[in-house]
């Protein structure tokens, strides 16, 4: 893509972003998305292929219906209260609106359904930034109106998008389609606690980040997009592989990875509010998904394909490409468990 | 001058909204005596020479109490497969199944059942004279495709070319008849055994378009065949296949994914009037891991700057 294009378009969606955290207007917030859903459209449509021109309009399709409800909802209350303030969101219906319509934007369940086959459509970077930079806006609309919203409701989203980011992830051979469904459940954990305790919310998005990132940058490396493809990985290069295979334990939320952190401060957060069904739920739920994740490492690490892949690409070594970010953040997917006192300190 | 099929459809269309004329009405106006009798809401397509269908919709119901419960047992017996497929891997078969798989058969003739998974049509659809069947060959074991070809383009005014067949297999269907799709990203090359008369077929595949404008794309590849008495194995890579779209050869190529393939169709437009035979024995996949090409059309630069 044109150099300048790539500028303006990436400056868009940090702009768009930036716009919904400063505002406390609900105009001034829709109009953070707006830019945002169309920044990112030209990025996801960049190669022209059939199937990415078919995942950027169902994203587009699904992000404007999102935004157009957030202003008929922020309009609605307005009209009924009076206050175009984000914190001033008295009215039930405006309330329980604005919350499906956000649920919408990041992919909860039960509105889930196009994440799976928009990440398909997409390359490896561009669905990691769907993956992470798109959802930070409409959770920090999300965080600033959690306490008018319905606590079932939240509990509602919460549990049904761990269980079916879970369930749909299972027979998944696509690698992409596995971190949609990952991304799913992970939501799921932000919501379950947002209620209660909003800084664990910031917390597991947090580490979701850095493990989705480490993911995604691994995939790039190796070209993989399948399970198979990851399943020759490991001549390719031994120690990405390794470090691969924590990674998705990590997303797995097994100890002693970072991904732990935000799974047991959430689960004790639910315990201390006597809410032991709910934990109990979630853990099981997080079980479907450590399966995938498994099944994922099994097929990386501990078997040794008798195939070989065919593909040319993965044998080609990419001088040109920036291995800082994978680094980075495979480091902090992995190790940030010891210092969790410090990190706790630093949300609380 | 015969009136153009666009305007017949157009005139056709106000009269069906304002009135439908049924068996019970005749119609008062003379030249809306044809054009009367189609509704703009009619979703099947009428084939030309075949007379309207003037049934009102609850005509065209036949409800059967037996049909419904046998279809009801059928779909939630599908639902229950999909939901008990998915502990034991993808696609109901093992993970290590599906990592070590190197061929499939995906379609194979072995019985009439296997028949009415394909659909077989001819340009009599626009009014045109080929004609193609499907028999099973010897033994049941093969599918045996023939007609006979006749390029005259039929006489509407607007059509000019004429003189098609083809075979394509239907959409595979989940419970509830809702659409699948088959997942052939393990695969790269695509396997047939047939036994056909000289003619020069094209193979079509056609990938999942969820939305109306790319309703058309269809990724093809030519296929020669042999005559004579001697099977003909014939693996084309999916690197292979172009991109049409309506026939006509896009300009911006893409490789065919094959995570999400709808069907695979064998055309026949060579314009040669006559006979045509196609046997098919089977329709498989495989991994060819010598094969390393991943596209096989360069795009270059249209329009470069000078």
């Amino acid at each position: 893509m044109n150099p300048y294009v790539l500028t303006v378009l990436l400056s868009s969606l940090g702009l768009g972003t930036t716009l919904t955290f400063a505002s406390s207007h609900w105009l001034l917030a829709w109009m953070g998305l707006e830019i945002n859903t169309l920044a990112i459209v030209p990025l996801m449509a960049q190669h022209h292929h059939p199937r990415a021109v078919e995942a950027t309009t169902k994203y587009f399709l699904t992000q404007a219906t999102a935004a157009a409800m957030i202003l008929f909802a922020s309009t609605t209350n307005a009209w009924i209260t009076g206050e175009w303030d984000m914190n001033n969101m008295s009215n039930p219906i405006a309330s329980t609106m604005i919350i499906t319509a956000l649920a919408l934007k990041i992919g909860l369940a039960p509105m889930h359904f196009w994440m799976p086959e928009v990440l398909q459509g997409l390359d490896l970077l561009t669905g990691l930034i769907l993956s992470t930079w798109q959802k930070l806006a409409p959770l920090a609309l999300i965080v600033q109106t959690a306490q008018a919203i319905d606590p079932m409701l939240l509990t509602a989203l919460g549990l049904t998008s761990t269980l079916v980011g879970g369930w749909g992830g299972l027979n998944q051979t696509q690698l992409r389609k596995i971190l949609a469904y990952s991304s799913i459940a992970h939501m799921g954990w932000m919501l379950i606690v947002l209620q209660y305790a909003p800084q664990l919310t910031l917390l597991a998005l947090l580490t979701y980040i850095f493990m989705t990132s480490a993911a995604f940058l691994t995939l790039k490396v190796s070209s993989a997009t399948k399970v198979n493809t990851l399943a020759v990985v490991w001549s390719k290069s031994p120690v990405l592989t390794a470090t691969t295979a924590l990674v998705l334990l990590s997303l797995g939320g097994l100890p002693p990875l970072t991904g732990f952190m935000p799974k047991w401060l959430i689960l004790q957060e639910l315990a201390k509010q006597s809410l032991p069904l709910t934990a109990t739920v979630m853990a099981l739920a997080a079980l479907l998904s450590l399966y995938f994740y498994l099944r994922l490492c099994y097929a990386m690490t501990l078997t040794i394909s008798p195939n070989t892949t065919a593909a040319t690409t993965p044998w080609r070594a990419q001088t040109t490409q920036a291995s800082l970010p994978l680094a980075l953040f495979t480091t902090m997917a992995l190790g940030l468990l010891p210092v969790s006192p410090a990190i706790v300190m630093l949300v609380t | 001058m015969a009136v153009s099929r666009k305007a017949l459809k157009a005139l056709s269309g106000v009269y069906g909204v304002t009135h439908r004329q049924p068996l019970f009405f005749p119609s008062k106006l003379g030249c809306s005596a044809i054009l009367s009798t189609r509704s703009v809401f009619e979703r099947d397509y009428r084939r030309p020479g075949q007379p309207p269908d003037t049934r009102w919709p609850w005509q065209k119901i036949h409800f059967d109490f037996s049909k419904g419960v046998e279809g009801i047992k059928k779909h939630i017996g599908l639902l229950k497969d999909e939901f008990v497929q998915r502990w034991t891997g993808p696609e109901g078969r093992p993970l290590l199944e599906h990592m070590l798989e190197q061929t499939r058969v995906q379609w194979e003739f072995r019985g009439p059942e296997s028949l009415d998974q394909w659909v077989v049509s001819s340009d009599q659809e626009i009014g045109g004279h080929s004609v193609a069947y499907t028999k099973l060959g010897k033994n049941n074991t093969t599918c045996f495709l023939y007609g006979s070809l006749c390029s005259t383009p039929p006489r509407d005014g607007e059509t000019r070319y004429s003189g098609y067949c083809t075979l394509r297999s239907k959409q595979p269907l989940a419970s509830f008849d809702r659409k699948k799709t088959y997942d052939w990203s393990s695969f790269n090359t695509l396997h047939m055994r047939i036994r056909g008369d000289g003619r020069p077929w094209m193979v079509n595949v056609s990938a999942e378009t969820f939305f109306s404008h790319q309703r058309d794309d269809i990724y093809s590849y030519f296929l020669y065949t042999r005559g004579g008495p001697y099977w003909q194995d014939v693996k084309i890579p999916f690197s292979k296949f172009f991109l049409s779209s309506r026939g006509r050869i896009q300009d911006n190529q893409h490789v065919l994914w094959l995570d999400k393939v709808k069907s695979i169709g064998f055309t026949l437009g060579d314009k040669a009037d006559g006979p045509f035979q196609l046997e098919i024995d089977f329709i498989g996949l495989c991994n060819d891991l010598a094969h390393t090409e991943e596209f096989a059309y360069e795009l270059y630069k249209r329009n470069p700057e000078v």
